[in-house]
């Protein structure tokens, strides 16, 4: 997967063959740049506007002949689009809600996964397959009468009924058990011998092994949720509970499109955490969705 | 006496085996399970929320259904936005991820730039589109403008304001398939490609006749992901156009959340999202025996 951008250095015999072979290469790359770049930049372009709004003057937006850049930096529209809404609380709820799930979501999977590739029980396959059914079932099919539950428990705008239809997890399940199942039993009989029960197998030999997998279903864990909007509008409705894409969805209903500076600042400030992790860790994101794939 | 030790510790191995499953089975039940048995029982009544008085209607809620107008435009353009947004994604995908499965120099930079929607948001693009399809100041028309098209109001035009929401999904989501799709073409050999380079087969196809059998039970699995995440367009709706113009953007998931929390009307709701498990199962099952059969696995 590294970027090998010129060639490695080969020995003379070699060279005097591949010499043309890497000018094809070069005009086979040369014209794959030419269509990439474009589509690049039509990609990036909708955070480039998001980026470039939220630094121009507010009459600047709806003036077609204001051209491209902004006149001047309207540092401004960020402490106006702060002060609008409660950012700071929508943020904690955030962290709370996402952070909740994920620390649930990895105690559950763990046992149940620990479960299925190591113990031996009646009714093992009929309760896997129950397991995996849960990935057929998304929330589109749930969400009206988890909603009538969640009223029924009355938790209704409060921040663990934005966690409870979460702490499961299928998908999780089967990957973690997976992966446990790499695990050679020989490295499990040994931490046996020295005393170790199940619970200290799990914790000391298991856990540490399969720390990848567990990286990379915490990081779709994390991306999903903290994006999640259906789920979050449904249940809150106070400024008190909310989550920043709720708060942001809000702002721009409030607005409706009278103040796109103030709105795209806001959304700088919203999808800036995600993105930031993103392209510092980015080779671990990359591999978490490649290798793991859905939720 | 062996015998009863075995069995003692067998016993005991199962007990410890519920004990860590119990966690999930419990959440799995309530908010799985349950909700989905639930809906079946609810389509069968009259049910309004926040009222416990619950009252048989027999089959009278799929006999409305079944007569429901609106429901049938909301189906249509679920099974339109489903039909064309999901392979329409995946080839760009597709190709996005072979053109970066060669040693190519900024790989990392253009996979960013492919993946980075979809971390963003929703709520935050589907706001950042409707800016960009704005009629008057949206840039899109005024890029037309520049080569002489005539404004088009993208999401107050019945016409257009579906395939608009659509053409945002692709840009939301190909990104995400493209990384699987990727990792799925680091394994097929590269003594395949180089083979059939030597006997002079052309790259288009190499990519039909080498690739694309290699990496079909990844293509499978993506189609599968892509109908699970389908949900989806309920957010982009719901902040993008609220189901207007006169309902060409109502998809089914809109529809419930209308039935279910405007008219508190439970009992029709439930009956929707029970025909929506239905098509999206159905879509799946055809999906896999019209697929299944023909998808190659490499070795395994």
């Amino acid at each position: 997967m590294t970027s090998l951008p010129s060639q490695t250095a080969a020995s003379p015999a070699v060279s005097v063959g591949a010499a043309p072979r890497s000018v094809l290469t070069a005009l086979r790359h040369g014209w794959l740049h030419l269509v990439l770049v474009p589509l690049a930049l039509l990609w990036l372009s909708p955070l480039l506007w998001i980026l470039v709004t939220s630094l121009k003057a507010r009459t600047e937006v709806f003036d077609p002949s204001a051209g491209f850049w902004p006149q001047v930096l309207v540092w401004s529209n960020y402490p106006a689009a702060l002060s609008v809404a409660p950012f700071g609380t929508y943020l904690v709820n955030s962290v709370l809600v996402t952070g909740g799930i994920l620390v649930a979501q990895l105690t559950t999977i763990t046992l149940a996964a620990y479960a299925f590739a190591r113990l031996n029980f009646p009714g093992k396959n009929l309760l896997f397959t129950l397991f995996l059914l849960q990935i057929m079932f998304p929330i589109y099919a749930t969400f009206l009468t988890n909603f009538v539950t969640v009223r029924e428990f009355g938790m209704l705008n409060s921040l663990p009924a934005m966690i409870v239809p979460f702490v499961a997890s299928g998908y999780g399940t089967f990957m973690l058990r997976q992966a446990f199942r790499q695990v050679p039993t020989e490295l499990a009989d040994a931490a046996r011998l020295d005393g170790c029960g199940h619970f200290g197998i799990l914790w000391h030999v298991y856990l540490p092994l399969v720390k990848p997998t567990l990286i990379a279903f915490g990081i779709i864990t994390v991306v999903t949720h903290w994006n999640d909007y259906m789920w979050p509008l449904l249940v809150t409705n106070s400024e008190g509970v909310r989550t920043l894409p709720i708060g942001l969805g809000l702002l721009a209903k409030s607005d409706s499109g009278a103040d796109w500076t103030r709105l795209m600042a806001a959304t700088v400030v919203v999808v800036s955490p995600l993105l930031l992790l993103f392209v510092i860790f980015q080779r671990r994101f990359v591999d978490s969705f490649m290798h793991a794939g859905i939720k | 006496m062996v015998v009863g030790a075995t069995l003692q510790a067998r016993m005991r191995e199962a007990g410890l085996a519920y004990l860590l499953l119990l966690p999930s089975l419990l959440f799995l039940a309530a908010f799985t399970y349950w909700p989905i048995l639930r809906s079946l029982w609810f389509s069968f009544h009259d049910v309004v929320l926040g009222d416990s008085k619950i009252i048989w209607l027999g089959l009278e809620n799929y006999q409305r259904l079944w007569e429901d107008r609106l429901f049938w435009k909301a189906f249509g353009n679920t099974a339109f936005y489903t039909i064309i947004t999901i392979p329409v994604a995946i080839t760009c995908a597709l190709l996005m991820a072979v053109a970066l499965d060669s040693k190519l120099r900024g790989m990392a930079i253009y996979r960013s730039a492919f993946f980075y929607p979809v971390m963003i948001p929703s709520v935050a693009a589907g706001m950042v589109w409707v800016f960009l399809y704005s009629a008057s100041y949206g840039p899109i028309n005024q890029g037309l403008r520049f080569i002489g098209m005539p404004d088009t109001a993208w999401l107050y035009d019945s016409t257009w304001a579906l395939p608009a929401i659509m053409v945002m999904s692709v840009w939301k989501y190909s990104g995400y398939f493209m990384l699987i799709l990727l990792a799925a073409l680091k394994l097929v050999p590269s003594d395949l490609y180089e083979a059939a380079r030597l006997d002079g087969v052309s790259a288009f196809d190499r990519l039909i006749h080498i690739t694309l059998p290699l990496i079909s039970p990844t293509l499978y699995f993506v189609v599968i992901i892509g109908l699970l995440h389908s949900y989806q367009i309920f957010d982009y709706v719901y902040v993008m156009t609220h189901g207007g113009p006169a309902d060409a953007t109502n998809v089914l998931t809109f529809y419930i959340y209308q039935n279910g929390f405007q008219y508190q009307d439970i009992g029709y709701a439930s009956t929707l999202a029970n025909v929506l498990l239905l098509f999206v199962g159905g879509l799946i099952a055809v999906i896999a025996t019209v697929f299944g059969r023909r998808v190659h696995y490499l070795g395994r």
